[in-house]
């Protein structure tokens, strides 16, 4: 079966190219918003296009549980802090210490473009150049994956549940207000 | 498509979350940045495991969304916590272990 002869459609193409334009400027406009809602509903839509391109990339369960898990869960939180926030940046860039943050954007920016050269540089090898074969049945699906998550991954699967618990414990006992008593918890959790 | 595009989707979108997290000031910026990181370290994962047909990377794209579940919790919790402490998120005004 020689499906890489084939070649990406022109759909898929005109899919992706939309998906990552979306998931790029989305991610743009979140880090420069002045507004924290602005960003959030940036992020939002990032992360619905994240969810686009898993899905063209087989991993239906996991762009099912991106819309899910952070543009349903983790966007309420956001939304609920900013709710008790609340502040705009008068000046959203720091300008205190610009030189050292300019020298560490340059710097990174370096090392993403020597990445970059790399993964370019090697499109051709087996793993790069072959997501366009069809994967077996069933991949990425709730059945195949969950199967996998209560076999070979039971242990780091019950550690998480356990981390998530202990997240939110932590959430509620630091985030809680000052108590009736008058003892605050703003110097340390009593 | 071919995996390298994907890759270097990711690639720039880890780049953006580091150029937010080095220059934004405000708290609840950062975290978002944060997330937009781990995304995108997902979305690698995802085209390797789709690459190699192996679907232990889904799993631990799994692990990683719960991770960031976790971390905006806890976050968020103390963003909240210091905003009622010193009436600002500003990162460059919460410094006291700086020096």
């Amino acid at each position: 079966m020689n499906v890489i002869l084939a070649g990406p459609s022109a759909l898929e193409k005109i899919a992706f190219v939309i998906l990552a334009i979306g998931v790029l400027g989305g991610a743009l406009v979140t880090i420069t918003r002045k507004n924290a809602v602005g960003a959030i509903i940036a992020l939002v839509g990032t992360f619905c296009a994240m969810a686009g391109l898993y899905a063209t990339l087989s991993a239906h369960f996991l762009a099912v549980l991106q819309i899910l898990v952070y543009a349903g869960a983790i966007m309420v939180l956001f939304i609920f802090a900013v709710m008790i926030v609340n502040k705009d940046d008068a000046h959203p860039i720091a300008l205190r210490g610009l030189f050292v943050r300019a020298a560490g954007v340059l710097a990174t920016g370096y090392m993403f473009y020597r990445v970059a050269w790399i993964v370019v540089r090697e499109r051709q090898t087996d793993v790069l150049a072959t997501t366009i074969t069809l994967p077996i049945p069933g991949y990425g699906n709730v059945a195949s994956i969950g199967r996998l998550l209560f076999s070979d991954f039971l242990f780091p699967f019950e550690a998480v549940s356990l981390l998530l618990l202990a997240a939110v414990v932590a959430g509620v006992l630091i985030a809680r207000p000052t108590r009736p008593g008058g003892a605050t918890n703003s110097g340390g959790v009593a | 498509m071919p995996g390298h595009y994907y890759i270097l989707v990711s690639l720039a979108l880890f780049f953006i979350g580091t150029v937010g997290a080095l220059l934004r000031r405000n708290a609840l910026f950062v975290l978002m940045s944060l997330e937009l990181q781990l995304g995108a370290g997902s979305l690698a994962l995802l085209t390797f495991a789709r690459g190699l047909g192996d679907q232990r990377g889904h799993v631990v794209a799994f692990f990683v969304m719960a991770l960031a579940a976790a971390e905006a919790a806890v976050g968020l919790a103390i963003v909240v916590s210091v905003y009622r402490a010193r009436k600002t998120i500003d990162l460059d005004a919460i410094s006291e272990l700086r020096n």
